[in-house]
C-alpha cells in the first residue's frame, strides 16, 4: 500500500461519521419515497422494498398541490436573489472602493444583523406586515428575504470586489472611459463569479427559509414547498411518509444539483481574483 | 504633445501631508523621471497628474491647460501601472484597443492602430490571448501598446518594469527609450532605482519625504550633487562619505577625520576653516595610489564583479568602497593608499547636507 493511499484511507474513516450523519437522511428520505405505501412501516425497518413506486411522485404532485408550491418558492427565492444582488451591487462597491465616515459602523451593523435570529422577528414583522397590508402575500417574504440576506450578500460582494485591482478601473478611466462604463465593462465582468456565488447562497437561503413562510403566509395556495411539505405531516390525523419523502426529494434534489455544478464558478472567481 | 507644468503642488491625507509645494516644469517632448525612495511621494504625484488623485493646493496644467478639475478621461494622457492593469477577461487585442472603441473610432481604424502597435511591440502573434497567457515582459509591452494606440500628449509610467526579472527590466528600460526617441511624446516616468532614472531620462527629478531635492540631467546630478541626499541616492556603489573639520596646512586646505586622517581638498573650495563638514568620494574616483598621495586604509573586504573590483576598506573608522580596474591581488587586512584627485571630492556642509 503506497503511503498516500494510506493518508486517503485514513482521511476517509476520520471522515466517516460525518459521512453517516449527513447520508442518512438522505438514504432515509429516498427509500421511504420510492416504497410501496403498505411497506412503509414495517419492523424492523428495512433498506429493501418490493418494487420501485415510481407513482409515489405523480400522485404526489397532484394531491399535494406541488406544482402551485414549487412556482411559488421559485418566485419567491429568484425574485428575491435577483433583488438582492441588484441592491447589494452599489452597496458592496461603495464599501469597497470609497472612504465616507461610518464606514466602519456600517460593516458592524451588517455584521450584527446577522446574529439576529429571524425567530425573534417574526411577530414584530408579522405587525410590520400587516400594517403594509402584505400578509398572505408572497411578495411579503421577498420583501423580508431580500432585507435578511442582503447583509450577507453585501459582505459576500465587498470582500470579492477588494480583490479586484483598482488599477484596472483606474485604468479605464485613462482610457476616457466614464464611471459608468467602467462599471459595466471592466468591473462587473469580473465580479461575476462572486455575483453568482453570492446568488446561489442567497436562492438556497430563500428556498429552504421555513419560519417567516409559516407565519406570513395564511392561504394554501400561496404556500412555499417547505411549508406545504409540512402542511403534509402537522396537524393530519394519518401523514402519507411516502409522499412526504417524496416531495422532500423533489424540493432538495434539483437544487443540490445546480448548486453542485455552479460551485466551479468559486473556484474560478478566486482564480479569476488573482490575475496581475 | 506638451509640455507640463507643477506648481505649488501639495497633498494632504487628512491633516497628513504629503508633498509639500512642487514645482516642476517639463518640457514638451522630455523624458522626465521622478525618482526617490519609497514612500517620498512621486507615485502619489504622477497620480495628481493622471487625474487619479485630488490636488489639495496648487496647479497642473498640461500645455495651456489647467487641469486641476478635469476627470482623467479627458486629460488625453496615458499610464501604464506597475502592475500593467490589464483588463483581464479581454483579450490583447481589445486590451490594447479599448480606450479607441470608447472614442468610437471606426472598426477599421482601431484594427490599424492595434496592429501598428503590435508590430511596433512585437505582440503581434499574441493579439488573440488573453492576458493570462502571456509572459511578464509581454503584458508589460501590451500595457506600452494601449498607451501607444493613443497619440496622447502625454504619457505616464508607474514603476512599469519593477515586476520584471533583472535581466528584462534592462531589456525593457532600453526599449522604452528607443521608443522614446522614435515617438518623442513627453513622458513622465515614476522609479525608485537610481539606475533607471540615470539611463533613461532627460532630465531628473529627485524627491525625498514630498519635497524635490534636486532636478538636473542625470551627469550634472552625478557629478554636482546639491546636498548629501542627492550624493547618496544616485550613483551606485553609493558616494563615499567621510566626517570631518576643514583644516589647512603648507600642503594646502584639507578635511581632518575624527581619526586626524588628512582628506586633501581643493585650494578653491569655499569651505571654512573649521568648519564641519562631510568629505565625499564616489567609490570609482578613489584610486590605488603610492608614496605620500591620499590617505591610509585598510582592506575588509574584496567583491570583483567583472568589470571591476570593489574594495571595500577602513578608512577613519568607516567602511568606505573604492573601485578598482586593476586585476592586482590585494587581501582582507592588507593596508593600502587611497587617493581621491581634488577636482573630483564633493563637500557638504554637515548640518544642513548642502553642497559647498
Amino acid at each position: 500500500m503506497t503511503p498516500k493511499l494510506k493518508k486517503s484511507l485514513l482521511y476517509w474513516l476520520l471522515l466517516s461519521p460525518l459521512c453517516v450523519v449527513i447520508l442518512l437522511p438522505f438514504g432515509i428520505m429516498f427509500v421511504t419515497a420510492l416504497r410501496p405505501r403498505d411497506e412503509l412501516f414495517v419492523y424492523p425497518p428495512t433498506w429493501t422494498f418490493s418494487e420501485f413506486r415510481w407513482e409515489n411522485f405523480a400522485e404526489m404532485w397532484v394531491k399535494t398541490n406541488f406544482g402551485g408550491a414549487l412556482l411559488n418558492s421559485l418566485y419567491v427565492s429568484l425574485t428575491s436573489t435577483i433583488i438582492a444582488i441588484v441592491l447589494s451591487i452599489p452597496a458592496a462597491y461603495a464599501l469597497s472602493r470609497y472612504r465616507f465616515s461610518g464606514k466602519g459602523l456600517y460593516r458592524n451593523f451588517l455584521l450584527m444583523t446577522q446574529m439576529m435570529s429571524p425567530i425573534v422577528l417574526v411577530l414584530g414583522l408579522f405587525r410590520l406586515m400587516v400594517h403594509l397590508n402584505l400578509v398572505n402575500s408572497l411578495n411579503s417574504l421577498v420583501v423580508t428575504y431580500v432585507a435578511f440576506n442582503m447583509a450577507f450578500t453585501i459582505w459576500m460582494l465587498q470582500s470579492y470586489f477588494n480583490t479586484i485591482p483598482r488599477e484596472l478601473e483606474e485604468a479605464s478611466w485613462i482610457d476616457g472611459a466614464t464611471s459608468f462604463t467602467s462599471l459595466v465593462k471592466i468591473f462587473l465582468p469580473l465580479a461575476v463569479p462572486a455575483m453568482v456565488v453570492t446568488a446561489i447562497f442567497t436562492f438556497i437561503n430563500s428556498w429552504n427559509e421555513f419560519v417567516l413562510a409559516l407565519t406570513l403566509i395564511r392561504s394554501q395556495n400561496d404556500y412555499t414547498l417547505p411549508v406545504q411539505i409540512f402542511s403534509q405531516v402537522a396537524g393530519r390525523y394519518q401523514v402519507e411518509w411516502h409522499h412526504v419523502m417524496a416531495a422532500t426529494v423533489l424540493a432538495t434534489v434539483p437544487v443540490a444539483i445546480v448548486f453542485s455544478w455552479l460551485q466551479r464558478y468559486l473556484i474560478r472567481g478566486m482564480a479569476l481574483g488573482a490575475v496581475k | 504633445m506638451a509640455s507640463v507644468t507643477i506648481s505649488g503642488v501639495e497633498k494632504w491625507f487628512g491633516t497628513l501631508q504629503i508633498l509639500h509645494g512642487i514645482d516642476i516644469d517639463i518640457e514638451d517632448q522630455e523624458f522626465v523621471v521622478l525618482v526617490g525612495p519609497s514612500g517620498c511621494g512621486k507615485s502619489t504625484l504622477l497620480r495628481m497628474i493622471a487625474g487619479l488623485e485630488s490636488i489639495s493646493d496648487g496647479e497642473i496644467s498640461i500645455g495651456t491647460r489647467m487641469i486641476n478639475d478635469v476627470p482623467a478621461r479627458d486629460r488625453d494622457i496615458a499610464m501604464v501601472f506597475q502592475n500593467y492593469a490589464l483588463y483581464p477577461h479581454m483579450s490583447v487585442f481589445d486590451n490594447i484597443g479599448f480606450s479607441l472603441k470608447l472614442r468610437k473610432r471606426s472598426k477599421q481604424e482601431i484594427s490599424e492602430k492595434i496592429n501598428e502597435a503590435a508590430e511596433i511591440l512585437d505582440l503581434t502573434p499574441y493579439l488573440e490571448r488573453s492576458p493570462r497567457q502571456l509572459s511578464g515582459g509581454q503584458r508589460q509591452r501590451v500595457a506600452m501598446g494601449r498607451a501607444l494606440v493613443r497619440d496622447a500628449q502625454v504619457f505616464l509610467f508607474d514603476e512599469p518594469l519593477s515586476n520584471l526579472d533583472a535581466k528584462l527590466r534592462v531589456v525593457m528600460r532600453t526599449e522604452i527609450k528607443a521608443l522614446h526617441q522614435r515617438l518623442k511624446t513627453t513622458s513622465v516616468y515614476v522609479t525608485h532605482d537610481q539606475i533607471e532614472a540615470m539611463t533613461m531620462a532627460d532630465r531628473i527629478v529627485v524627491m525625498n519625504k514630498g519635497r524635490v531635492e534636486q532636478t538636473g540631467t542625470p551627469m550634472d546630478l552625478y557629478d554636482f550633487p546639491a546636498n548629501l541626499f542627492v550624493a547618496d541616492f544616485i550613483g551606485s556603489p553609493s558616494m563615499n562619505f567621510i566626517e570631518g573639520i576643514v583644516a589647512a596646512d603648507n600642503e594646502g586646505p584639507f578635511v581632518m577625520a575624527k581619526d586626524r586622517t588628512r582628506l586633501a581638498i581643493s585650494r578653491e573650495s569655499s569651505a571654512a576653516l573649521g568648519q564641519k563638514v562631510v568629505y565625499g568620494a564616489r567609490p570609482e574616483h578613489l584610486v590605488l595610489a603610492s608614496g605620500n598621495e591620499g590617505f591610509d586604509a585598510t582592506i575588509e573586504v574584496i567583491e570583483p564583479t567583472g568589470p571591476n573590483i570593489q574594495i571595500f576598506a577602513d578608512v577613519a573608522g568607516q567602511r568606505i568602497c573604492a573601485l578598482s580596474t586593476e586585476r592586482r591581488t590585494h587581501k582582507p587586512g592588507q593596508r593600502i593608499r587611497l587617493h581621491c584627485p581634488e577636482t573630483s571630492v564633493h563637500l557638504f556642509d554637515a548640518s544642513s547636507g548642502a553642497r559647498i
